[in-house]
């Protein structure tokens, strides 16, 4: 189901349809040109492919987009002070917020960090937060919040690009606000929280299939790219390694690296991409991480049931943007109301992502849905349920013709002394018509996101 | 704080603009040698390939284009800029964004010829030296060169002093090459000695290759 027609649209419309559909594939070969693809290994070879897209963009209207900001920043706000808490006095357990074991089982909760509080008690910097839109009360509602190392940003900011050079009509007569300054809140971000010296994009490297966004950010951010081996631990304190064997203090690390990769010291011995001694340097205090280790805990998908609980608990404020309906096994009641539904529920499992262990009960057997339920049973904490959302379909301009496909909106929200949120976002449409899968890692592509007023 | 740059990506700029200039460089002796091969001296491409030390078969002069720029020898045009594509995209934070996509679609060009049925012409070499001045114009026009700089150019005039030791150019230029060679490294590398100048106006091309060498060696330390 498509979203209603505004006046907006109907302004890009006509613009659309006087442009030259010709120059659509000038779209392909400058993306080609500049690289802006994403590695994957396949039967063990490795391989850049580039990420489909469209060149129809979302169309959010400043106002509408103003109400997705102000409720970002609410819940990004609550989630850092959620984070904080737990890994300091973790009130929110005491006072029977959620419940202690819920928190403790939660895969990305690492107990030895517990007392810990880092530079400037911000923790969750650079976060991805997913929403769709449902078309059954027209209202934005978020599905997932990525507070580790979510990725992204770097396509819609090329995509952009081409447009603006490619169709710059569209940019002289509507107002769309611009996106630019995506590197400088992530600058900000990372300036912020330095504890002394420069700034670094840590990437796992060539190879890992988000290296053009990490090469683009630290580019864009004026970070230094760094590999794991080109910086350097001493005495509690992290060093660039520079060309000439200089070493140079490094304050603030934009890692894009998960956390049991991070230092082969500490955590998994056998990973090549670490840094050995980074936690000892994080937890002296000598060095910023971006984001702060132990965030997994807060984009546990069962740990996004209790986000609304949290912004009334941290800032006695109403949630202004809502959750999914979920529904967690590992209570009573909610179990007996998800076996009872299961037909009509989505079931996920919490340790998984990209859209892998995305389970749709209308597309199960009935057997199926028998095993499932055992699964659960045996292990509630592992799943959550949620209604199945019917979010808006995207017109995309696919195959020379307009056609219909879902499409979710990750946006972007970086914390420095404030929050804010980018006047932009990734929209990522499934692959076919009718799949509620949008993920990348599941054949769907990306789009623009143009906020716009009349 | 732009002189910071890590080993790996200063050696990839220096590999960049070797390969650059290398691919430049090939490209316009592969084309003299086709004209050559067309109706004047049909073992000017088996020459010119004993000079990189490689013994190069055709059977005409449209196979002496694809044998230079697909052959399986290390000197192919394709595998060439295949090099400089990865060093650009593992320094790309480093260079000129124009710079960038022309060297992708460098690469791509050559690429294109595994691929499809496309002839194998001097146009297709046009193009290519096009794309190259294009390369090095982008990386020109930067407002403020800065030490990432440097490596590209030490990468380019390296390259050319290899070339010009190869086909025996005038000795008074080369050494002019290798003095600016030594420049950069000085600039690099604060510690570094020059070159004496005995040294650089050597005409033995092993010793002046070794000095430049050691030099480089001394710059990028992994």
């Amino acid at each position: 189901m498509l979203e209603k027609n505004t006046e907006l649209h109907a302004k890009f419309w006509e613009i659309f349809n006087k442009q030259d559909r010709q120059k659509i594939d000038e779209f392909q070969t400058y993306m080609d040109k500049f690289a802006v693809n994403f590695n994957l290994y396949k039967d063990g070879n490795f391989i850049e492919q580039s990420l489909p897209f469209d060149v129809v963009p979302r169309i959010i209207s400043t106002e509408e987009f103003a109400k997705i900001d102000k409720g970002l920043q609410q819940r990004v706000k609550a989630l850092n002070l959620f984070l904080e808490d737990l890994y300091t006095d973790a009130k929110i357990v005491k006072d029977g917020i959620i419940p202690e074991t819920f928190v403790k089982e939660a895969g990305g909760y690492l107990k030895e960090f517990v007392g810990f509080s880092p530079s400037q008690k911000i923790r969750a910097h650079i976060n991805g937060i997913d929403l769709v839109k449902d078309s059954a009360d027209d209202e934005w509602v978020i599905l997932e919040d990525n507070l580790r190392v979510p990725s992204g940003a770097s396509y819609p900011l090329s995509i952009r690009d081409t447009y603006r050079k490619i169709y710059p009509d569209f940019f002289e007569n509507l107002k769309i606000d611009p996106i630019k300054d995506y590197p400088s809140m992530i600058a900000e971000s990372m300036e912020y929280v330095n504890t002394g010296g420069i700034d670094v994009v840590l990437t796992p490297g060539r190879f890992n299939s988000a290296y053009y966004e990490h090469s683009y950010l630290a580019e864009k951010s004026g970070a230094h790219l760094v590999r794991p081996h080109e910086l350097k631990v001493v005495d509690k304190k992290v060093y660039f390694k520079n060309y000439n064997g200089k070493l140079i203090r490094v304050g603030s690390i934009y890692r894009r690296t998960d956390d049991e990769f991070l230092d082969p010291k500490f955590f998994n011995p056998d990973s090549l991409i670490g840094v050995p001694g980074l936690v000892e340097a994080y937890l002296a205090g000598n060095v910023a991480l971006m984001n702060a280790i132990g965030n997994g805990v807060a984009d546990d998908k069962g740990i996004y049931y209790f986000v609304p609980k949290m912004i009334e608990y941290y800032l006695g404020e109403k949630p202004i943007l809502k959750n999914a309906p979920t529904y967690l096994p590992y209570f009573e009641e909610d179990r007996k109301y998800i076996f009872d539904n299961m037909e009509k529920l989505v079931i996920k499992d919490v340790a998984e992502a990209g859209g892998y262990g995305v389970l749709f009960g209308h597309e199960m057997t009935a057997l199926q849905i028998e095993d499932l339920k055992t699964i659960v049973k045996a292990n509630p904490r592992r799943f959550i349920a949620q209604e199945l959302i019917e979010f808006y379909d995207e017109k995309c301009y696919l195959n020379k013709e307009l056609q219909n496909r879902k499409a979710d909106f990750r946006a972007y929200v970086v914390a420095a002394e404030d929050i804010k949120v980018w006047q932009c976002g990734l929209t990522r449409y499934a692959l076919e018509e009718g799949n509620y899968l949008v993920n990348s890692s599941q054949g769907g592509g990306f789009k623009d996101t143009w906020v716009m007023e009349l | 704080m732009s002189q910071l740059v890590t080993a790996n990506v200063a050696t990839n700029l220096y590999w960049l603009g070797r390969n650059l200039k290398r691919a430049n460089q090939t490209l316009h002796k592969i084309l003299k040698a086709y004209d050559l091969i067309i109706d004047v001296d049909r073992d000017a491409g088996v020459k010119l390939y004993k000079t990189f030390d490689i013994e190069l078969k055709y059977d005409s002069a449209v196979d002496f284009l694809r044998q230079a720029i697909l052959g399986e020898h290390r000197s192919n045009i394709l595998e060439i800029t295949a090099n400089a594509r990865e060093s650009a995209i593992i320094s790309r934070h480093r260079i000129d964004s124009e710079a960038f996509g022309e060297i992708i679609e460098l690469h791509a060009l050559f690429d294109s010829i595994t691929k499809t049925d496309i002839e194998i012409d001097y146009k297709l070499i046009d193009k290519a030296h096009s794309l190259i001045s294009e390369i090095w114009g982008a990386f020109a026009k930067r407002e403020h060169t800065n030490k990432s700089d440097l490596f590209i150019t030490m990468g380019r005039l390296v390259e050319e002093a290899d070339f010009r030791l190869r086909f025996d150019k005038d000795e008074t230029i080369t050494a002019t090459v290798i003095q600016e060679i030594d420049a950069i490294v000085q600039v690099l590398n604060e510690d570094s000695e020059p070159v004496k100048q005995t040294q650089s106006q050597s005409s033995d091309e092993d010793d002046l290759i070794t000095v430049v060498n050691t030099k480089i060696n001394q710059v990028i330390v992994e």
